[in-house]
């Protein structure tokens, strides 16, 4: 792979601040969001939802909004169903324990016969503007046969409990075991030390600002849908595999920008084909945009995972293995991806950045009266890495030792790469000790006793918490298709299938294609978002830059190459005498060359176009030493983050300014976890209690931000060509234990609570803190029964 | 219906709206400036910010018919014969944005906090964008770029 080195490149190309391509028209307000586009004769769609946490729908009024002034149309899931509207299905790759395949109510664009979640969408208005459709929903009355309710996945296991679905007797829609548990029973048993935590992964809701939104229209006999969505192709797929008539031909899925993902925003909703199919059917456009209570309650949400975890170590602190239970509230109607990320996708980094030889591992997967989970930034890994690493911090408190040598005696190490985990996960470099190394420099590790001292001295406890870590990155889709458009003006269109939610990926883009080109910034433009020329996997798991990128980056090598072969026929001259340089090709040693532009305007429709599609090969294993300390008021249970230091490992860096933006915005959402974040249900009637920025506390301007943030870029990646690894979530892996883990840190000190602090559950609001400290009050037990 | 007559970036606009209309209703509605963004029901977020006679508002809480004879002021209408306002531009710099959802409502509270403010503290900004919620950046560059923006204010003043 060639890179120019001169002028332009080097200002502008990879390893370069640039100021992103996406900002202009997002700061003048001229960003192009789904609710921003109307249609002429566009009408308005809103959702009547369950009201009901689980029951059996006995008759539906609808009348009084039928003769609501301006409604066009009132749709039921019998309407649906009778249409033969079909469920979105799982995929057969998950089992239950009894061996048949992953259970999981049909899940249908409206609900029919059953109500399973507080917020299901049950009716479909549509109305010429958006207050009729608000009114004639209000007139919509439901009337349900109470069936009883639960929201509480351990309860859900117990004999006699509540059964949400015929499939499903035991509510388990899936399960998984891993490793060996008789070689994990025996390492226990011959332990110096053991240690076993009860955790609780709370449930979160990903909540980018904008909500989702979906505008359809018939164009011709083809359907059309605008909405917000990492994997436009994801969504196309699932609404012909919804509604008759459907294919891949006469279905386009179009996206314009999208006000954050965190993945959210990937894959089908009901919502989705009930909109599409409402358009298809009046052939009208029909707009839904979805108020944030919808989000809330409807869209999926995150982790939701309650484990008990287990290392046991010998005399020196070496871990010989890791045993873990986990029951995951996967909600009414678990997709196949909700099952992945809790039987699969944790699992695979659960060892992380340690050699455990042995582990035993089990995975349930629960369903319950509550809203689906799904994926949400790091999906599955947070959830994992948490446990480990509040594991870690147990046994060096256990065995009194410093967490950081713990941590350091069983770090995998460079000369063991490439590293197989007990998941059989390979691993393709790192160099974890040097990123400790330096993660415990940057946070002055060896100078805490004295901060430690001064707390002390204003009468706060201070605490302090590690998290060396990984994470997987991919998705495990590693092909990506990129179209090159030269046209006679010299302007280079890039196509992509990865897709834009704010990571600021077309500038990044921007950047490779730079770096190859060598042409200003501004001569090249990314187009994405659009079915109809482009189809792939789609924005999630990390995956864009090192796969999209990586493609992007071969596509214009491959452009490249193919002028040179043009410029030589153009020139008259040898393949291998033509040069190229800043938008320029040239016979070597003479004056004779052809510009870019003008070349591609010679070919046949005046531009020069590449397809192209190439794939990496394998995925990214990117790593941090994350530090954070916490001063706790003991009188009021306030936490306030105090310092945060971290080193990352994501290999080669191609927007610095951009990945420390993932990095830090990423450790405020994983601090959001920590402190503050939390989806509650009322017990026994399934209502959402947390359903508005009211009630559920995402972090604000006025939290931490004083973020020390490094990278070691001297690891590159081994399996794709520009050596980068995913970035996009490790900043929320990390936060979330390094946080916590301060927390019990400093509740664990002098006159705290000793061993006890390892008791407190997520998140570490000031009251769970005072009630902790005041009164060892720590909450209802996790597990009401051994699992 | 009510008429209501308003002055919108500095041009006048004459239409009509229902009572229980909202002023974000208005100006993303018949007034067409979609640069302000709706992104939750109960006035938290922020993302509808805009300026009502030079102060903020969030334009969700204020009906179109209380914008009658005043000046509203949108993301639209910050830029000047083509130069951004020092805010845009040190948003820009920063790294102030991800998505870009927030972001209006985030230049327009941090534009009126500069008018009443000429240096504000970190800490000062942070208190100033409380009413505005950011999922993408941790508000780190968000409280940077406000910061740079007074700096090149007073800079243009001195």
């Amino acid at each position: 792979m060639t890179t120019t080195t001169d002028g332009i490149a080097a200002r502008y190309g990879s390893g370069q601040t640039l100021r992103r391509v996406e900002d202009p028209a997002l700061l003048q307000g001229q960003g192009r969001f789904t609710d921003d586009h109307v249609l002429p004769g566009q009408l308005v769609l809103a959702f009547v939802r369950s009201s009901t946490a689980h029951g059996r729908i006995t008759g539906i009024d609808l009348d009084a909004a039928r003769a609501t002034p301006g409604v066009v149309a009132v749709y039921t899931g019998a309407d649906l169903v009778a249409a033969g509207v079909k469920p979105i299905p799982t995929a057969p790759s998950f089992k239950r324990p009894d061996g048949q395949p992953m259970a999981a109510p049909p899940k249908r664009a409206l609900a029919h016969e059953v109500l399973r979640y507080v917020g299901e969408p049950v009716v479909a208005i549509v109305a010429d503007s958006r207050a009729a459709a608000r009114a004639a929903a209000d007139a919509v009355f439901v009337h349900t046969e109470d069936l009883p309710v639960n929201v509480d996945p351990v309860r859900a296991l117990l004999p006699g409990a509540p059964v949400l679905w015929e499939g499903a007797p035991d509510n388990i829609s899936a399960e998984m075991c891993h490793g060996d548990a008789a070689a994990a029973e025996a390492a226990f048993a011959r332990a110096a030390h053991r240690v076993s935590l009860e955790l609780v992964n709370q449930r979160l809701a990903p909540a980018p600002m904008e909500p989702r939104s979906v505008l359809a229209w018939m164009d011709g006999e083809r359907l059309t849908m605008r909405l917000s969505s990492q994997m436009p192709t994801g969504v196309r797929a699932g609404l012909v595999d919804a509604m008759p008539g459907l294919t891949t031909d006469n279905t386009r899925v179009v996206v314009g920008d999208v006000g954050g993902g965190f993945g959210m925003k990937t894959g089908i909703y009901p919502e989705d084909i009930a909109v599409g199919w409402i358009a298809r059917t009046l052939g009208r456009p029909v707009k839904w945009q979805a108020e944030r209570l919808e989000d809330f309650t409807s869209a999926v949400h995150g982790r939701d995972v309650i484990s008990r975890a287990e290392l046991a170590l010998d005399a020196q602190g070496k871990v010989l293995a890791m045993r873990v239970r986990s029951v995951a509230n996967v909600g009414a109607y678990p997709s196949t991806t909700a099952a992945a990320i809790q039987l699969l996708i944790g699992p695979w980094v659960a060892t992380s950045v340690y050699d455990i030889p042995v582990i035993d591992f089990r995975f349930t997967a629960v369903l319950t009266n509550t809203a689906p989970t799904g994926a949400y930034r790091g999906a599955g890994r947070p959830e994992a890495i948490y446990i480990t690493e509040r594991l870690m911090d147990a046994a060096a408190r256990e065995m009194k030792i410093d967490g950081s040598a713990l941590r350091r005696r069983n770090m995998i190490r460079p000369e063991q790469m490439p590293y197989t985990n007990a998941m059989a996960q390979v691993y393709d470099s790192g160099r974890f000790e040097q990123i400790l190394d330096q993660g415990l420099q940057l946070a002055d590790w060896h100078g805490y006793a004295a901060r430690q001292a001064e707390s002390r001295a204003r009468g706060r406890l201070r605490g302090r918490g590690i998290a060396t870590f990984l994470e997987w990155t991919g998705g495990n889709v590693f092909e990506e298709r990129v179209t090159v458009d030269v046209t006679a003006d010299g302007f280079i269109e890039i196509g992509s299938a990865t897709q834009a939610m704010g990571q600021g990926i077309a500038t990044s883009y921007v950047q490779l294609a730079v770096d190859v080109f060598g042409v200003p910034p501004e001569r090249v433009r990314i187009v994405q978002g659009d079915t109809d020329r482009l189809n792939g996997f789609g924005s999630a798991g990390s995956r864009s830059l090192f796969t999209g990128g990586s493609s992007v980056r071969v596509a214009a090598q491959r452009t490249v190459d193919k002028g040179k072969a043009l410029a030589a026929d153009a020139l008259e001259a040898p393949v291998a005498d033509i040069e190229y340089r800043e938008g320029r090709f040239t016979v070597a040693g003479t004056d004779l060359g052809i510009e870019l532009g003008a070349l591609a305007g010679r070919q046949p429709g005046g531009h020069l176009f590449v397809d192209s599609t190439s794939s990496v090969g394998g995925p990214t294993w990117p790593n941090g030493c994350h530090v954070c300390e916490v001063e706790v008021d003991p009188a009021t249970g306030v936490v306030e983050i105090v310092a945060y230091a971290s080193v990352n490992d994501i290999g080669r860096v191609v927007s610095p300014a951009i990945v420390r933006g993932q990095i830090d915005g990423g450790a405020v959402q994983g601090i959001g976890q920590a402190l503050c974040e939390r989806i509650v249900y009322d017990r026994d009637t399934g209502q959402l209690l947390s359903a508005s920025f009211m009630d559920y506390a995402l972090p604000h301007a006025d939290g931490f931000r004083g973020f020390k943030t490094a990278f070691d870029t001297s690891i590159p990646c081994l399996n794709n060509p520009m050596g980068v690894k995913g970035v996009g979530e490790l900043g929320t892996i990390g936060a979330t234990p390094a946080v916590v883990n301060a927390v019990v840190d400093a509740l664990a000190g002098p006159g705290g609570l000793g061993r006890d602090a390892e008791k407190v559950q997520m998140p570490l609001t000031s009251e769970v803190v005072w009630r902790a400290l005041q009164r060892r009050d720590f909450g209802p037990p996790v597990f009401e029964q051994p699992v | 219906m009510t008429p209501v007559s308003l002055t919108i970036n500095g041009q006048p606009a004459t239409t009509e709206v229902e009572p229980q209309t909202l002023l974000v209703e208005l100006i993303r509605g018949p007034l067409g400036l979609t640069g302000t963004h709706v992104g939750c029901d109960t006035s938290q977020c922020g993302a509808c910010t805009v300026l009502l006679d030079g102060r903020a508002v969030k334009s969700c809480s204020v009906l179109a018919v209380q914008a009658a004879g005043r000046s509203v002021t949108t993301i639209e209408g910050l830029a000047k014969d083509g130069q951004l306002h020092p805010v845009q531009d040190a948003f820009m710099a920063c790294h102030g944005l991800q998505c870009g959802f927030c972001t209006p409502g985030m230049v327009m509270t941090a534009v009126c906090l500069l008018q009443q403010q000429k240096s504000p503290s970190a800490e000062q900004i942070a208190h100033a964008l409380e009413g505005n919620l950011c999922r993408c950046t941790g508000y780190v560059n968000i409280v940077e770029s406000v910061q740079l923006a007074a700096k090149s204010m007073a800079e243009v003043k001195a």
